[in-house]
Formats: C-alpha cells, structure tokens, sequence
C-alpha cells in the first residue's frame, strides 16, 4: 500500500478529475449540441406563435400554446389514450412474461431453443412487425380471418373497428414487445438463491406459496427495474401506430407520440406541438428521475 | 424423473409460445416465395415457389439504395457514438465525473421520446441545410446511440480493471495509459457488443428518418412503409423486402447473446 500525504493525494484527486472531464468533454459536447440545445429551442419554440406556413419567432405568446394544447380535447384524449394503452402493454406482457420466464426457468430440456426463438421478435424493426401483421390481419385477404374461419368464428375487422383497433394494437405490441420481460425477468429468476425454496419445502409449503412468500419478495427490484424501462419506453410507441392505423379509425389509436407528429406535420402548428411535446417531457423526466433513484438503490 | 403432467404442461405452453413467434415469421417467408397472385389466395396455396420477388424489390424499388442508406447511417453514427461513449462512461465510472447530475441527465436523454427531439431537429436542420442529408440523419441517431452506449458501457468499467490499472499506474503509466491500454481492451468485449446495439437501434429507426430524411437518404424502414403505399398492397415484394432487412439482425443475434440482458436492462441487470 502506498501512503501518501494528504496534499500530493489533493493533486492526484484534482488530476484524476481533470482527465475525467477532458474524457467525457466530447461526448457532452456532442450531447449538448444535439439534445439539450434542440430540447431548449423546443421550450423557446412553444412560448411563440410558430407555424410551418409562417416560420418565424415574431410573436412571443407566452403559455398560449400551453394552454391550447391542455384545453384541446383531442390532445387530452391521446393523452389519456396513452396512459391507458401503456399500462395495458406493460401489464399484459408482464403477466405472460412473468408466466414465460417462470415456466423456462423450470425446464432443462430445448429451453435454448426456447430462448433463441422468443428472442426474435425483440431485435426486429416495429415497422416490419406492424407490416407483416396488418398483412396478417387484413379483413378479407388476411390469414387470421381466415384461419379463424376455419373453427367458426365470423370474420372481424382487427384494424378498422373503433372499439377493436387498440386491442389489435396491443396484441402486436404484446407480440412484439413481450420477450423484453421473459428475458430480464429470466435473468432475475435464474439468479435467485436454492436454499430458501428447499427450506420452505421442509417446512411444507406448496409451489404457489413458494411463489408467493419467496419469488415475488426476492425479484422484487427486478421487477420494478423491468417495469419502469418498458413503461418509459412504451410511452414513445409511434412506428406500430404509423403504420398500422394511423391514428385512427377516428381517433381510436391515436397515441400521444402520433399525436403531436400530426399537428407538427399535417396541421403545420410547430408552437403548439411544441408545447406538447414540453408536457410529455416533464411526464418522462419525473418517470426517469424515479427509475434512476431505484436502480441506484440496488448497489 | 417421473414423466407426468407436472413435466409436461411447461413444455406445452413454452411450444405454443414459440409457435406464435415463429409460424408468422415462417409464413412471411413463405408469402416472400409465392408469386403475386398466390400470395392473395385465400384459402392459401402452395402454388409456385421461386425467388422473383427478391430480383423484383432490386429491380422495381431502389431497395439497395434504401439498404445502402441505412448502412452508412447505422455505421458512421455507431462508429462516432462507440469511442465517445466509451471515454465519457469510463470517465463516470472511474472518476464519477459530473456525478449523480450528469448521469441522470445522460439516462434522460436516452429515454425522451424521439417526437420531442424531432421538432426542434427539424427547425434546425431546416435552417442549416442538413435536412434531407444523410449527415443530418448520422446526427439525429446520435441523438440516440450516444447516450444509449454511454449509460450501458458505465457498468462495464465498473469493477473488472481497476485494480489491474492501479497497478499500472504505480509502475509510471498515464492515466490515459491505463485508460488506453487496460480499461478498454478489458472491456473490449463488451464495447463491442454495445456497438452492435448501437448499430441495430440505428438500423431499426424510423420517426427520425421519416421526418428528416429526403429521396436520396431514405433509410430501409421508411422504404418499406412507402412500398405498402404506392404499390396498393403488393404483400409478395414487400415480404421479401422484409426478409432481406431482417437479415443483418438475426446474424447479429448470436453476437450479442451474452450481452443482451445488460443492453436491455440499460446495465442495471447482468
């Protein structure tokens, strides 16, 4: 062991520091040009009157877009419309997930077969997965309607019934989006300790109670940890609505991330889309301030 | 082992999930076989099997170009993004630059939903002639590369070569020495699994893409969706379009295994 005075450690802290930051500059650099920058000229865009058809700063209107935006009831809708559909998501693929992981953390046999296809779906583009299953689930030409035929169900219009369409959205997502819980939530399960099952089983208690009382407590932060990156990350669900519905039939699946792209691009309102996007900022930021205290938590 | 119920019902459940992945992956790769009025048949028919619809999305769309574009973005971007978040994470991990601010600040910038950077981007770039460029495109996924390689790699230099640099250090290496030297060859594997994510989240991209790339820097998944639109629906050539750009992933895939779980658990699981 080296013992060094108190001041020689001082400079070597101060050092260290130093090389830290020289290592880090380029990157916050690049950070700050490409993110905060356009996030600040977003807060400044949504405080004036900015549209595509006058692209000019000239009329500063303080929170008018924010109030616009909060008092339009479409807005309000794809907003409520969201929290929904993503507490749906992530509650269905947590369940199946959970089912999943649990059932291959039990099996020996093919679970890598198991594994290397369920973690299809989870590196492949959204936009090919919503492709192939509007293809899938077309009314008329599509293999679902089809094979549903086959045992007697009468034909059902997946992406063009208002009261249907999110469903089918959210069947495509859970298809899509399901592995990411098998697979941490495997990760979680596999780690878990021997000794605690085989003491309860001494002590005769039954699979679901060992599930109850020891499971759940011990995978209690990788749950949670599971849970907020797939809620965060739900909420910026875009590409499967694009191209699966478009928003609607109506308003039906119209998602806050489609939402805002639609009033930014097609009603041209740049101030006002920017506002909204300023709102959903502020959700995320409180979202992600809280996964960041959670998983700092764990070590 | 007693063979009964108990044993079988997981491997029921597991082949039915697995089914539900894999038949409609096996039926789009059939469709992508078919010609275009097989393909519509309903009830299906195996009918003729060949490979026109591979030639045809090369000779009819500009597929290579689409295909090209999303290389030289997904590359270039990932390529820029590796070494910069390889200093700024070893910077964290080792000498906890910025500390607890700065690190949530990256973690934040990794999960803000593309639609709140794409407004302001596109106001810039429109401003700055990048709109429409490919370059403009390399810097929009940045946007996302960056701080996704940043906050995952942090948990790679966390432990493993310390005490190895330490050593070097006594022995009169620099501190960029031990940076150069040790910590990154250390963690080789893992920076380089990092960077197949990194490509892959490029390669997936599509809002950024949409909104900021022109004809000439259209990115696979953006042709793939115009490909549904201006040819009716051509379901044949688009399931070979499909095909063809699910292959770089699935080879990727195996690479990537042993890192996954740490790439998608954003480092917090190993």
């Amino acid at each position: 062991m080296m013992v060094r005075m108190g001041q020689a450690s001082n400079a070597a802290d101060r050092r260290d520091r130093r090389f830290g930051y020289a290592l880090a500059a380029p990157s916050l650099t690049v950070l700050f040009l490409i993110i905060l920058f356009p996030v600040l000229s977003a807060l400044f865009t949504s405080l004036h009157e900015y549209t595509l058809i006058a692209p000019n700063f000239d009329t500063f209107t303080g929170l008018a877009n924010f109030k616009a935006a909060l008092g339009d009831a479409e807005f309000r809708h794809s907003a409520w419309l969201t929290l929904r559909f993503v507490i749906g998501v992530v509650l269905l693929e947590f369940v199946i997930g959970f089912g999943v992981a649990l059932m291959l953390n039990k099996v020996e046999r093919f679970k890598p077969v198991y594994y290397a296809i369920l973690l299809c779906p989870l590196l492949m583009n959204p936009v090919i997965v919503g492709l192939i299953w509007r293809m899938f689930l077309h009314p008329n030409l599509g293999i679902v309607n089809y094979l549903l035929g086959t045992i007697g169900i009468s034909p059902v219009n997946w992406l063009g019934d208002t009261k249907i369409a999110i469903w089918t959205v959210i069947l495509v997502d859970i298809w899509h989006q399901v592995s990411f819980m098998i697979v941490l939530l495997l990760a979680g399960l596999s780690s878990l300790p021997k000794e605690p099952y085989e003491a309860a089983r001494v002590d005769g208690a039954n699979a679901f109670q060992c599930f109850v009382h020891i499971t759940l407590p011990m995978m209690r932060t990788v749950i949670i940890v599971t849970l907020l990156i797939r809620f965060i990350f739900a909420v910026k669900t875009y590409d499967l609505i694009y191209i699966m519905t478009r928003g609607g039939p109506g308003v039906a699946t119209d998602l806050v991330s489609y939402f805002i792209y639609r009033t930014a691009f097609v009603s041209l309102n740049i101030g006002e889309a920017s506002a909204m996007s300023i709102l959903l900022l502020t959700a995320i930021l409180a979202l992600t301030a809280y996964l960041y205290r959670y998983m700092r938590s764990l070590n | 082992m007693r063979p009964g119920w108990r044993n079988i019902i997981p491997h029921i459940v597991l082949s039915v999930f697995s089914l539900a992945i894999l038949l409609p992956l096996i039926w789009v790769v059939r469709v992508s076989l078919t010609d275009k009025l097989t393909a519509y048949k309903i009830p299906p028919e195996i009918g003729h099997v060949g490979i026109e619809n591979y030639i045809e999305i090369f000779s009819t769309y500009p597929f290579e170009r689409w295909f090209f574009n999303s290389l030289i973005v997904a590359l270039v971007s990932t390529a820029i993004a590796l070494p910069l978040a390889t200093a700024m994470a070893y910077a964290f991990a080792r000498f906890n630059t910025g500390g607890a601010f700065l690190r949530l600040g990256v973690l934040a910038s990794q999960m803000l939903p593309p639609i709140i950077l794409v407004l302001p981007l596109f106001t810039l770039f429109f401003s700055t002639g990048l709109m429409q460029t490919r370059m403009g495109l390399i810097l929009a996924h940045l946007t996302i590369s960056l701080p996704f390689l940043a906050w995952m790699l942090v948990s790679f230099f966390e432990g493993d070569s310390a005490s190895l640099e330490e050593a070097a250090r006594i022995d009169g290496a620099t501190r960029w020495q031990a940076f150069i030297k040790i910590a990154v060859p250390v963690a080789a594997p893992g920076i380089l699994a990092a960077g197949l994510l990194g490509f892959i989240l490029s390669w997936n991209e599509f809002l950024f893409a949409l909104v900021l790339s022109g004809a000439d820097s259209q990115t696979l998944p953006i042709g793939l969706a115009s490909m549904e639109t201006h040819a009716g629906v051509e379901i044949a050539p688009l399931a070979a379009a499909t095909v063809v750009s699910l292959l770089p992933v699935f080879a990727l895939l195996p690479f990537l295994r042993k890192y996954l779980i740490k790439g998608l658990s954003l480092g917090a699981l190993k």
